[in-house]
């Protein structure tokens, strides 16, 4: 019984993709942080040349 | 492999990224011949004292407004360690340690080296304002590290 339920759920399970905004919004916010960052520090070492 | 089409995004730009950061440097190193104060010139450093130019340690003019500052780094004390440069001076400080690794910063410029015994650092700065500078070692050496300083002076 558990098996044959098993088989029914799986093939939906795979059609549906994860919902992943969230995570594109925080890779991309880290990013950008990064980014920022580096450019802001590159910035300082011209300043001081 | 399926990959959702949000990783693909960030996939491609993390790679991006990447690439530029690469080009960054390869550009500063190759195109403007930007290389690490510490280029492959060795020094014994059990003959600091007897090998020029670090037996005489100091400033010399070696051009219009063109100086070279050598100074000897050892535990713990920059010698020498209150110098005086005139203002707009182009100076090449060369630095080596006698003993073990020390750091050579000047504060609130980008003169700042790694002194490692056996090789001679190297680093050209141009002083444009009047004002007083703090050497200081930003390696920690020994017992009296924290004491281990040194003054600049850029007078007109």
């Amino acid at each position: 019984m558990a098996k044959a339920e098993l088989q029914q759920t799986s093939p939906k399970m795979k059609e549906k993709e994860p919902p992943l905004k969230g995570t594109l919004a925080s890779v991309f916010l880290l990013g950008f942080f990064i980014i920022f960052s580096w450019v802001s520090v590159y910035f300082l070492f011209l300043h001081r040349l | 492999m399926h990959l959702h089409k949000y990783e693909k995004i960030w996939l491609a730009f993390g790679i991006g990224c990447l690439f530029v950061f690469l080009t960054v440097i390869g550009v500063s190193a190759f195109a403007e011949g930007n290389q690490p104060p510490s280029c492959l010139t060795t020094i014994d450093p059990e003959k600091v004292d007897q090998t020029p130019p670090f037996d005489k340690p100091g400033l010399v003019k070696t051009g219009n407004n063109e100086y070279q500052l050598n100074i000897v780094v050892s535990a713990f004390a920059f010698t020498p360690n209150q110098i005086e440069i005139p203002k707009g001076a182009k100076v090449t400080i060369n630095v080596t340690s006698k003993d073990v690794i020390h750091g050579f910063e000047v504060a609130g410029t980008n003169v700042n080296m790694m002194v490692e015994p056996g090789y001679i650092n190297t680093l050209t700065k141009t002083f444009d304002k009047t004002g007083e500078y703090t050497i200081l070692c930003n390696e920690y050496c020994g017992a009296g590290h924290h004491m281990m300083t040194g003054r600049i002076k850029v007078v007109d």
